[in-house]
């Protein structure tokens, strides 16, 4: 309770020193106004946020109930049938990676209203949930299941004594991640659906004006609503579980940790490797049929390629997307690079200040699930629609997850090997530099697992609603120009990039 | 020491490795019969004899430990018995049927070193898992469900949750969880290994104690040299690489045992002659 009020107070004072120097200082105030300000701005725009929000969450909570249903009950399948989580590895892989952003367009071609955003909410919301579900139903008292075998249950015994009830405080965790995420992925399906009311519809029309007062207000409005979800869940999480659970990784899970450890012959896992890698393509595939829609505004899978590779119009295709990628490339790895590496030397640095590194994490965990649009209106006040405002926005998006990994891999060095190096009269700087460091390091591969996908996200939401550059606008303006085929096959780009950057990384760490 | 067959009170306790020596009652009919089994685990490429050709024949109600050092295969043929593994070799037969068929009657508890009790039910239904697991109705059986609470002397801790309890309270509930079918077969698997020395020697009097009010084969595998001596009929001293059966020890004291035995000289020659079983090479 202690902690909360003190946090209570840092954020009167934050307020208050933010008042103060924007009444002072007319500069300060033109950028981003001052509290007063975006006070008053909500209160005059009163009768307009209510419909906004009420769109927003409206989509948000179907799409969260949906996707969280499906990925629980996918998580018990996965449990109970370790080859389908094999095969369903490409499918889980690429939900994990995808930039939401360019899935909306995709998906306000094949539905309409606010279905899209709905989808889209259900979709990002899936892979934390199941990821965690599916943690939680492994990691269990290895003895449970002698236990219940002694006595003849099989299997489905074991999932109804043991592992259902074990995995509840990770579920409560995967939902309290994804209820952030089911903003975020309401706001960017807005995006691409065009739709009238939404935040991000809101946001979409109020960047033009650049009022400092009302696009902060929306900001903030968004950051209130997708913390709230994440705060109703912690408390959920709390009053039942009982004690305060450990607030790990286990809920961001990368899919590393969701291929099954079977020990299947050579045979078998190249032939579920295949299905791996064909499954998602076979979804696309098969959904375009379910909804027996015309190739001319939802081509599939081959005729994408085709698209891509074919001819003329093949090439000039192909000559878009290079070009585009040549932008949006480069600043998600640079911001991905400073990101992480930010990342990493504020949380060496805590080492040296384990007070300070308490007070800090609960507010960076917070703020990792602040929806990374809400950081839009900031980053265009400050630093405008340059390339600067787009690598701001990458470094932003990777930093606080990151942070918040490489933190926890701070605190898990062992307290006897930092006293070893206390003992013999080294300073906290030597034990940093030869212990935490050498022994977080290998978080950083967790962390940039799970960073890498968001930082290709970040410069493509820049791209996209500021800077009008790259692979972002590049999908924005085909929609726009009702380019379907384009539209499509820079979803699949974007994705296939995603999917190999995390492969990448998972690669070098096996390497290492 | 050869035992009076069968003993007065017309319960037989004994137990016989066939491999090793000469036995008198060898045609008696076993409760317990392991006979050829091998076991090979394979770990990143090595292979592990864990058992190589054991054979261990035990009779009805006797109580028989298992020791040797770590890898000698002793907890395998435990979980042999309880079919959590199934030999490469051989035939394990209770009562001569198949522990899997056994186990589904129920015949068989178990306890581990680890607890194992589901941290969100209370001691109660922590008890109840086995009769639930079998399909049975637990309220039909909450009687016995509370006698075997008091049994093991958790009376007023019906309700509790594993959490609110000692290491030594938490280890009194497996071993209930254990008898709640009213097994024929009992395993455990260093119930006590977990303990401090002074709690290991209290719980060892208490499941003496409840063993005699509630007489099962019991076959128990241990690291404590004493435990073994202490709680068991008969002593089968195991050895690794591979893991096999070196020798078997009777144990000839009367019961009950008081703790007053750890102290004499008797039970101090039992459990020499058991070092040196477990060391032959060793300076004695």
């Amino acid at each position: 309770m202690r902690e909360h009020n003190k946090a209570a107070l840092w954020l009167l004072a934050a307020l208050a020193a933010w008042e103060i120097a924007g009444r002072t200082t007319p500069t300060v105030r033109d950028v981003i106004a001052t509290p007063s300000l975006i006070l008053a701005q909500y209160l005059s725009d009163g009768g307009l946020y209510l419909p906004h929000l009420a769109a927003t969450i409206r989509s948000a909570s179907i799409g969260f109930l949906f996707g969280n249903s499906i990925a629980i009950i996918a998580a018990i399948l996965f449990c109970r049938v370790p080859a389908g989580a094999s095969a369903f590895r490409g499918v889980n892989i690429a939900l994990f990676a995808m930039p939401a952003i360019v899935v909306g367009p995709v998906l306000a071609i094949i539905f309409s209203d606010n279905l899209p955003q709905v989808i889209l909410a259900a979709l990002v919301v899936y892979f934390p949930t199941m990821a965690a579900t599916l943690v939680g139903l492994r990691d269990i008292d290895p003895r449970l299941p002698d236990v219940i075998r002694t006595y003849g249950g099989g299997k489905n015994a074991i999932l109804r004594f043991v592992r259902l009830r074990s995995a509840l405080p990770a579920i409560l965790a995967g939902l309290r991640t994804a209820a952030p995420l089911s903003v975020l992925g309401a706001i960017l399906g807005e995006f691409g659906s065009g739709v009238r009311w939404g935040l991000g519809s809101f946001l979409l029309g109020s960047l033009g004006d650049a009022d400092p007062a009302r696009l902060l207000g929306i900001g903030f409005a968004a950051t209130a609503v997708a913390l709230t979800g994440y705060g109703v869940f912690a408390w959920i999480g709390r009053r039942t579980v009982g004690a305060t659970m450990a607030v790990t990784i286990a809920a961001d899970r990368s899919p590393d940790t969701i291929g099954a450890d079977e020990k299947y012959s050579w045979g078998k896992r190249s032939a579920l490797m295949i299905v791996a890698v064909a499954l998602p393509f076979l979804l696309w595939w098969l959904i375009l049929r379910v909804f027996e829609l015309s190739p001319i505004i939802a081509p599939g899978p081959v005729e994408t390629l085709r698209y891509l590779l074919v001819g003329p119009s093949g090439a000039e295709a192909c000559a878009a997307l290079i070009a585009a990628l040549g932008q949006t490339l480069p600043l998600a790895g640079l911001g991905l690079i400073c990101g992480i590496g930010a990342a990493f030397a504020a949380a060496s640095l805590t080492v040296l200040r384990p007070a300070a590194a308490n007070a800090i994490l609960p507010v960076a965990m917070l703020l990792q699930s602040m929806p990374l649009v809400a950081l839009v209106p900031l980053v265009l006040l400050v630093f405008g629609r340059d390339t600067a405002a787009t690598l701001v926005m990458a470094v932003l998006v990777v930093f606080f997850p990151a942070y918040v990994t490489l933190a926890q891999g701070f605190a898990l060095v062992p307290g006897a090997a930092r006293e070893l190096v206390q003992v013999y009269g080294g300073s906290r700087t030597k034990e940093l530099l030869l212990v935490s460091v050498p022994y977080a390091a290998s978080y950083l591969f967790a962390a940039a697992k799970l960073v890498a996908p968001r930082a290709l996200l970040g410069v493509m939401v820049a791209e996209w609603l500021l800077s009008g550059k790259g692979l972002g606008n590049l999908l924005n303006a085909s929609r726009g120009l009702l380019n379907y085929d384009m539209v499509w096959a820079g979803a699949l780009v974007s994705i296939l990039i995603s999917v190999a950057a995390y492969e990448a990384v998972s690669l070098l760490e096996r390497l290492f | 020491m050869v035992a009076k067959w069968p003993p007065e009170g017309g319960r037989y306790k004994k137990a016989l490795v066939v491999s090793s020596f000469k036995d008198p009652y060898a045609h008696e009919p076993a409760d317990l019969s392991i006979e050829g089994v091998s076991k090979t685990f394979r770990a990143r490429g090595r292979s592990v004899l864990a058992l190589a050709s054991v054979t261990l024949k035990i009779r009805r109600g006797s109580f028989v430990s298992l020791i040797g050092p770590s890898g000698c295969g002793k907890s395998t043929l435990l979980r042999l018995v309880a079919g959590l593994e199934t030999p490469d070799e051989g035939t394990v037969l209770i009562r001569n049927e198949s522990p899997h068929s056994f186990r589904a009657r129920g015949e068989l508890g178990i306890a581990f070193q680890d607890p194992a009790l589901l941290p969100w039910r209370s001691v109660r239904r922590n008890v109840a898992l086995p009769l639930q697991v079998l399909g049975k109705n637990v309220n039909a059986h909450r009687q016995r469900i509370d006698a075997l609470i008091e049994l093991v002397g958790l009376t007023g801790y019906a309700d509790a949750l594993p959490g609110q309890l000692s290491g030594g309270m938490r280890q009194r509930v497996a071993i209930a969880r254990a008898l709640v079918t009213d097994p024929s077969v009992l395993l455990l698997d260093e119930p006590f290994g977990a303990l401090d020395q002074i709690l290991r020697r209290s719980m060892n009097q208490e499941l003496q104690r409840i063993w005699t009010a509630r007489p099962t084969t019991a076959l128990m595998v241990t690291h404590s040299i004493d435990e073994a001596a202490f709680l068991a009929d008969e002593v089968v001293v195991m050895n690794a690489e591979p893991g096999r059966i070196v020798q078997t020890i009777p144990i000839p004291f009367p019961r009950p045992r008081t703790p007053g035995l750890f102290a004499a000289a008797e039970f101090h020659a039992v459990c020499d002659r058991l070092a040196a079983a477990l060391d032959p090479g060793g300076v004695r």
